[in-house]
């Protein structure tokens, strides 16, 4: 699929056909795309824990249930567990880590970058005074792992997939995937095939994005060129919205069959 | 209760009117009243109490769900259905129906889904 359909075709999904399995392959793309995604320093923050439903015997997956997660955990598939692994948060690993990136080329002299400067200075004067506000190391760590949370979804999307992020009964999760107490849960991304309609009958609404961003200074809103949007929506970023009435239709449809409230 | 009682109450009208319930076929209105009368039977309440029952005032005098009276009123759901003798699709079906009434009248609550 093309990158902007790709960023264009991606729904939370809801809906998944609770018996037809996901393909191991296609969690690893998506595994690999959250390995792929931007991270400070190239330190690995995320960890994740594949889990299929399936697996699980019924008293653990009751146990995961909260009350805005129950239908789901049901037909969902497949689980992800995302956590950021705040054992990051050694200097030694920023040190490993910036090192290898310069000598990959990633992080070069031309940007003010060095092996000395590295062994001599950024670790002892940026690195470990920032890694020692707590405050800053969830920050860091939750955002970092978001981002690769962000590819892998997208990379669900490319394979045909329907995924949603969601809260589930932490408590349980941890008596029974036993976490360590450093790895932060993050999200639990719920994977399936979409057993509604993977566009919803349209997108879901989203502000102008100058409501959002500015340029240049606060008071000047971002003008968006028709043009542009023009050709947005020509690649499938910027879709038809959602059809009320035809997406309406389609959740009554889907409450019957899975036996759901309407 | 019966039906007509149950279908007078403003929570009832409230569930109606959101879930676009009125052009239903007469049978299934008339199912759903059904099964809430005889819930609010068990439960001791009418459905008015049953909704409003589920929300509390914070400290900060705002309106919230009670977590507990919800996991309360789940269990309630459930035991309800079993003791109906619903089994496999109806229980879950039939459950969830109770549960639509209060997701209506602003409960966030989730049901079981059936993958049979």
């Amino acid at each position: 699929m093309e990158f902007k359909q790709v960023l264009g075709n991606r729904r939370s999904i809801r809906y998944f056909e609770p018996e037809k399995p996901v393909e191991k392959e296609k969690i690893q793309v998506m595994l690999e795309a959250a390995n792929r995604a931007s991270r400070s320093g190239n330190i690995d923050y995320w960890k994740a824990l594949v889990v299929y439903r399936d697996e699980l015997d019924a008293e653990t997956l009751d146990g995961l249930r909260v009350p805005t997660t129950t239908a789901d955990l049901d037909l969902a598939p497949v689980q992800i567990y995302f956590f950021a692994d705040l054992s990051y948060a050694d200097p030694n690993n920023f040190k490993r880590n910036l090192r290898d990136l310069v000598n990959v080329g990633a992080l070069n002299p031309s940007h003010g970058w060095s092996e000395a400067y590295i062994d001599e200075t950024v670790v002892g004067q940026i690195i470990a005074p920032m890694l020692s506000d707590p405050a800053v190391v969830g920050w860091m760590g939750t955002i970092e792992t978001g981002l690769a949370i962000s590819s892998a979804m997208l990379a669900a999307v490319d394979e045909g997939l329907g995924c949603c992020l969601h809260a589930v009964n932490m408590e349980t999760a941890k008596q029974v995937f036993k976490y360590p107490d450093h790895w932060l849960p993050c999200w639990v991304l719920l994977v399936g095939y979409p057993a509604e309609d993977p566009q919803t009958k349209g997108q879901r609404p989203r502000r102008s994005i100058s409501t959002m961003a500015y340029i240049n200074n606060l008071d000047t809103p971002w003008e968006e060129d028709p043009a542009v949007t023009d050709k947005l929506k020509s690649s499938g970023l910027i879709q038809d919205p959602v059809d009320v009435e035809a997406r309406a239709a389609e959740v009554r449809q889907l409450a019957r069959r899975f036996g759901l409230p309407e | 209760m019966t039906p007509e009682e149950v279908a007078a109450t403003p929570s009832v009208g409230r569930w109606f009117d959101s879930a676009r319930l009125h052009s239903d076929p007469e049978d299934e209105k008339q199912l759903r009243l059904r099964l809430l009368g005889d819930f609010c039977d068990h439960m001791g309440q009418s459905p008015d109490e049953l909704a409003a029952g589920l929300r509390r005032t914070t400290k900060g005098g705002d309106e919230a769900i009670s977590g507990k009276r919800r996991a309360a009123m789940d269990a309630a759901i459930d035991e309800f259905v079993e003791k109906s003798g619903f089994t496999g699709r109806d229980a879950i079906v039939n459950g969830n129906i109770l549960r639509s009434f209060l997701v209506h009248n602003g409960i966030f609550i989730q049901g079981r889904a059936w993958r049979g």
